[in-house]
């Protein structure tokens, strides 16, 4: 009977709730304690999601950039907290996921662990599942996919396969909601003590390898009497696994009793670490000596054995003779999607249908928010802190300088975003981006990197942030490193506004006008394309330079194509996405506008700051081809690259004392035709070099602030932060500086 | 506003370009050549002379100033100050007849030796550093890497028991098994022996091997032996070596049937649409990298079929255990295959 975790024990350090503070999970609150593991593309997060419907929240794991969600529900009387581990193959704890899961199912000792195992590939699901067992008795196997095992002829002997692996075996199909009560039952069951099990456990391996596991695991019982998986142990002593090593130093792996209750009798009589070191040490000295008597190669037959189980089991509890509907669509669209022809043309033409989409379709919601925000909010405001009785340089830094920033970024992030992370989601669901990572990976190869780097970029396209966080899909640290640092080169969805304005104004006005708009369009799209060759180029410097070595663990799953869930991505990307916006939004554009404000307004000697270093900045503007307006507007809209334009124009207008035009000094603004801002640059001695040059140093510039935070968030060193900053803005003086130094030789200047 | 001249602009970047590039070129770089100078101290030297009196003991050949010098490349009479050095710090005693180290002295040579042989354990198993590299880059770390961090590196790579050359790696309380195994110009035609160690110093000897394709853990078998080569199969494929570089190869005999029939096809030869079976993953693929292909099913015994091709040929996706895992065209062909039918069908 599982204990309560009352106030006592909390402070015990030798029960469970001590363990898992460290692992990040607080326990008031909470009867019992489930962790749901599996294979990665079983339907994990929709069993979890079935589970504790919108009550749940994601974080991460202590010390690592693995994602973790937790959630709770209730059931039977109870309140259950949820924890959802990472996708992983096995509990090797050859990756920082498999680490995380292991540590967490070890040491965080959860009252049930739910195994997620999918129907049509049980035999290989198994092999995790084996692995869990034999760690830890209370375990609930969850039957996932079953309708689509169904579909391909596949059917399971329920009742068998629990029995083989004395488990409770639950069929489910979770998108539906299809045996999840039944799930809940047998959770409970387990966790309340109401249903014994006696799991499966491999009890004979090759014969020197049984020899040394049964002789340690002996020894292990004997120091640590309430040990329940010592062969486990055992195995893991004699690969070395350094955690397991310091645990059974240290004594705690003798603590770890299967209910979670603390040791027996009073802390006096509990075995302190100090006094049994000498036992610890003569065991771990015993398995260093039994570890060189085994051939290097024992690692293999564990997985051997256990996959060589897992086949048995499944070879007795399948039904045969079921019929199998319909035509493999699976296999045909794979053949599309991926051959050698038609691969390519067809990720072309998906992708730049998400970009359409996207910029079609936020046109309309952007110019609603900006009417309602600037165009009516911003002078409602003005209004009213002048009825108040505002002085002037308050209302003009809180209204004209935070408010009028903060609406901006609002007005042109929000709805891109919130049109392509969902489209974005919906192919990741659908299962088409392995696809994408599988075709592009040979260029990725090339250049020192990781396949699924092309998914990173695609997503940074949306947004740089969002890219450098789905990076963590990338198991191996220096590839990981390479597709944060070279992420800004995607060119994202903030600075497209930038890219067509000076496109359409510079560049399609080359052109004769029924042709201008597609001229205009290639222009943007070749900066993007331009963008991407950079970042291959970037990650082969980088890998060849100061991220050099350790070598990559390729491997991709390409999952079966599932039907996406529409209406749930929708809301919950929306949600995500909403959220972070706002919150972007108002911690790092508004003390931006403030500072534009202050800047434009502030006079020293006459001039306003802004105009002082504009003038100081102007020199090495012009030898950039590009000029010190256009420095000074990137060196404040750090924060946000939408705010560059209005910050333009607002500082031209300044500077050329131009009455008539805009709405006041320190104000930025926009002007309702591309012609109209066009005269109006041209006036501050903008020409075509400026705004190719403009065009290039939008796109190779240091990431924005939201990045740079996010960046250092996920490295967690200042040294990789300054380099994903440095980088960039490196590439972008140099071409800047050489295009202008060609064109002015070309032209004669 | 006057602008500069677009020529003289070009100019200057250029010099600066020309000049960055000369202080910081990796390897022969101003900067990297300072660096390296200023790490060969005097403690370095010391630590290198008493890891050569060391492998004097291990191996059984008796060292002497002379040796010493000719090992560190330094004249002789540095080397006698060196070897007065480590007498004073009752690392070793001379009583005439060579150098024995004392047990202090063969303990901090056994940390050095740990430190070693853990960074080319980590070099080969987790980076992509060129084999022929590994010891020069292990030479720098054995002396620059505190106690506690080599055994935080230890824990990092799983406690490894052996070097990549097939030597076993101290343990932390300064054990290590006596050498075994024996040249494999010891064996007769037609005896099998598993690898266990390959030379690393003379570097051009070690190279020739590296080339011929050796690596620990292989099965080796010889077919003839003649004055001037040995010919032998490793892993199924045909080798020579020559026996001066054959004497640097140590292996273990092994008893008559344990080779594999070789040569054995790999999974980058199968095209799309065909199936094989598993027979192993090879030797030569250790560390995460077997951990990976392992966890991921291809045991040995597994049906496998290559299903799809990538856009550009590279990867490839093949279904395993009713799964699509895609593998790089490297990775394939560490995957030993048998084809026949007769295995398919099983």
């Amino acid at each position: 009977m599982a204990a309560s975790v009352s106030s006592a024990c909390d402070a015990c350090s030798v029960g469970r709730a001590a363990s898992l503070v460290q692992l990040g999970v607080r326990l008031d609150r909470w009867d019992f304690l489930v962790a749901l593991a599996g294979n990665p593309n079983t339907g994990k997060s929709t069993v979890f999601n079935a589970l504790t419907g919108l009550r749940q929240h994601t974080g991460n794991w202590p010390g690592k950039t693995v994602a973790r969600a937790e959630g709770g529900y209730r059931h039977a009387g109870r309140r259950i907290k949820l924890i959802d581990l990472p996708g992983t193959y096995s509990l090797n704890a050859g990756s920082a996921d498999e680490e995380v899961a292991r540590d967490f199912i070890l040491f965080g000792r959860p009252d049930v662990t739910v195994v997620v195992v999918d129907a049509t590939r049980l035999e290989r699901n198994l092999n995790l599942a084996i692995q869990i067992l034999a760690i830890t008795d209370r375990v609930v196997i969850c039957l996932n996919l079953v309708d689509e095992a169904k579909r391909r002829g596949i059917g399971t002997d329920v009742v068998k396969l629990s029995q083989l692996l004395g488990v409770p075996v639950v069929p489910t199909v979770a998108r539906r909601g299809d045996g999840i009560p039944e799930l809940l039952d047998a959770i409970h069951g387990v966790a309340a003590g109401e249903v014994k099990t006696s799991p499966f456990r491999i009890d004979h391996y090759s014969p020197d390898l049984e020899a040394a596991v049964e002789r340690l695991s002996r020894h292990l019982e004997r120091v640590f009497p309430e040990l329940s998986n010592s062969r486990w142990v055992a195995l893991r002593l004699l690969a070395g696994d350094g955690s397991i090593t310091t645990a059974v130093r240290t004594g705690e792996i003798g603590t770890l009793r299967e209910d979670g209750a603390p040791y027996p009798g009073s802390m006096a009589t509990a075995p302190s670490p100090v006094s049994d070191s000498s036992r610890s040490d003569e065991l771990l000295a015993l398995a260093e000596e039994l570890r060189w008597t085994l051939s290097p190669e024992f690692q293999d037959s564990l997985t051997e054995s256990s996959y060589a189980a897992a086949q048995t089991i499944v070879q007795s509890s399948t039904l045969r003779g079921l019929r199998r509907s319909g035509f493999d669509l699976d296999r045909s669209l794979d053949r599309l999607l991926t051959s050698r022809w038609l691969g390519f043309p067809v990720m072309l033409v998906i992708l730049s249908a998400v970009f359409w989409m996207t910029i079609a379709g936020a046109n309309i919601p952007s110019g609603a928010i900006a009417a309602l925000l600037l165009d009516m909010g911003h002078p409602a405001l003005k209004d009213l802190a002048a009825g108040i009785g505002m002085p002037w340089w308050v209302s003009g830094i809180l209204i004209d300088g935070v408010y009028l920033a903060t609406a901006w970024v609002v007005a042109v992030m929000l709805p891109p975003m919130a049109i392509f992370f969902p489209l974005f989601t919906l192919l990741e669901d659908f299962g088409y981006l392995p696809r994408v990572a599988f075709n592009l990976d040979k260029l990725f190869q090339k250049a020192g990197a990781h396949g699924k780097q092309a998914l990173t970029m695609c997503m940074g396209f949306g947004c740089n942030a969002a890219g450098v966080v789905s990076t963590r899909v990338i198991d191996s640290p220096r590839e990981r490193l390479i597709a944060i640092i070279t992420n800004n080169f995607s060119l994202c969805n903030g600075r497209w506004p930038t890219q067509i304005l000076i496109a359409s104004i510079f560049i399609g006005a080359l052109a004769p006008a029924h042709i201008a708009g597609l001229v205009s369009a290639t222009a943007v799209v070749s900066v993007a394309v331009v963008g991407i060759g950079a970042m291959l180029l970037a990650s082969w410097a980088l890998s060849r330079t100061v991220l050099r070595g350790e070598a990559t663990t390729f491997s991709l799953e390409l999952p079966p194509y599932r039907p996406p869930r529409i209406i749930r991505t929708l809301y919950t990307s929306l949600i995500d996405r909403t959220v972070i916006v706002l919150w972007r939004a108002i911690v790092f554009a508004a003390p931006a506008g403030a500072v534009i404000w202050l800047l434009a307004n502030l006079h020293v000697g006459g001039l306003s700051i802004a105009e002082l270093m504009i003038s100081w900045l102007d020199p090495f503007g012009l030898l950039l081809g590009l000029n010190g307006v256009i420095l000074l507007a990137y060196v404040v809209a750090i924060p946000a690259n939408e705010i560059v334009i209005p910050t333009v124009l607002m500082l031209t207008v300044l500077t050329l004392k131009l009455g008539g035009v805009g709405a006041g000094s320190g104000v930025m603004f926009e002007l309702e035709s591309p012609s109209a801002t066009s005269d109006l640059l041209r006036a501050g001695g903008w020409t075509l070099l400026t705004g190719i040059n403009l065009m290039l140093f939008s796109l190779l510039h240091n990431p924005c602030s939201t990045t740079l935070y996010t960046v250092y968030k996920e490295t967690r060193s200042v040294k990789w932060t300054t380099l994903s900053a440095a980088l960039p803005l490196a590439m972008g003086f140099t071409v800047c500086f050489l295009i202008a130094q060609i064109w002015r030789i070309a032209t004669g200047l | 506003m006057s602008m500069v001249d677009p020529i003289l602009a070009l100019t200057a970047f250029t010099t600066v370009v020309v000049f960055v590039a000369i202080l910081f070129w990796p390897r022969h770089g101003l900067a990297s050549r300072i660096g390296r100078l200023l790490r060969i101290t005097e403690r370095v030297r010391m630590e290198d002379a008493l890891k050569h009196l060391f492998d004097g003991e291990y191996t059984g050949k008796t060292c002497s100033v002379e040796s010493v010098a000719g090992a560190l490349e330094i004249s002789r009479a540095r080397a006698a100050r060196l070897v007065n050095q480590l007498e004073a710090m009752e690392l070793m005693h001379s009583d005439g007849r060579g150098l024995p180290l004392t047990k202090a002295g063969r303990e901090y040579a056994l940390r050095l030796l740990r430190t070693h042989r853990l960074w080319e354990r980590y070099l080969a198993d987790r980076t992509n550093v060129k084999p022929a590299d590994w010891h020069e880059q292990a030479e720098r770390q054995e002396h620059t890497l505190a106690p506690a961090e080599t055994e935080a590196l230890a824990a990092r790579i799983g406690h490894p028991l052996y070097d990549p050359h097939g030597d076993p790696i101290p343990t932390a309380t300064g054990e290590m098994p006596p050498q075994s195994g024996v040249p494999l110009t010891a064996l007769t035609p037609g005896q099998s022996g598993a690898v266990v160690h390959l030379e690393d110093e003379p570097r051009e000897v070690f190279q020739k091997i590296l080339d011929a394709g050796l690596v620990p853990l292989m099965r080796v078998q010889v077919i003839d032996m003649t004055p001037e080569k040995i010919r032998f199969t490793a892993d199924g494929t045909t080798l020579e070596l020559d026996p001066v570089a054959a004497t640097n190869v140590t292996v273990v005999p092994l008893p008559q049937g344990e080779v594999g029939e070789g040569p054995f096809d790999n999974l980058a030869s199968l095209k799309s649409g065909e199936s094989a079976t598993v027979v192993q993953i090879a030797p030569t693929c250790q560390g995460l990298h077997r951990r990976r292909l392992l966890d991921l099913g291809f045991v040995p015994g597994t049906l496998v079929t290559a299903e799809l091709e990538g856009a550009l040929r590279d990867p490839v996706a093949y279904r395993v255990r009713s799964t699509l895992i895609a593998l790089r065209k490297q990775q394939a062909e560490w995957i030993h295959i048998d084809r026949s039918d007769q295995a398919v069908r099983s």
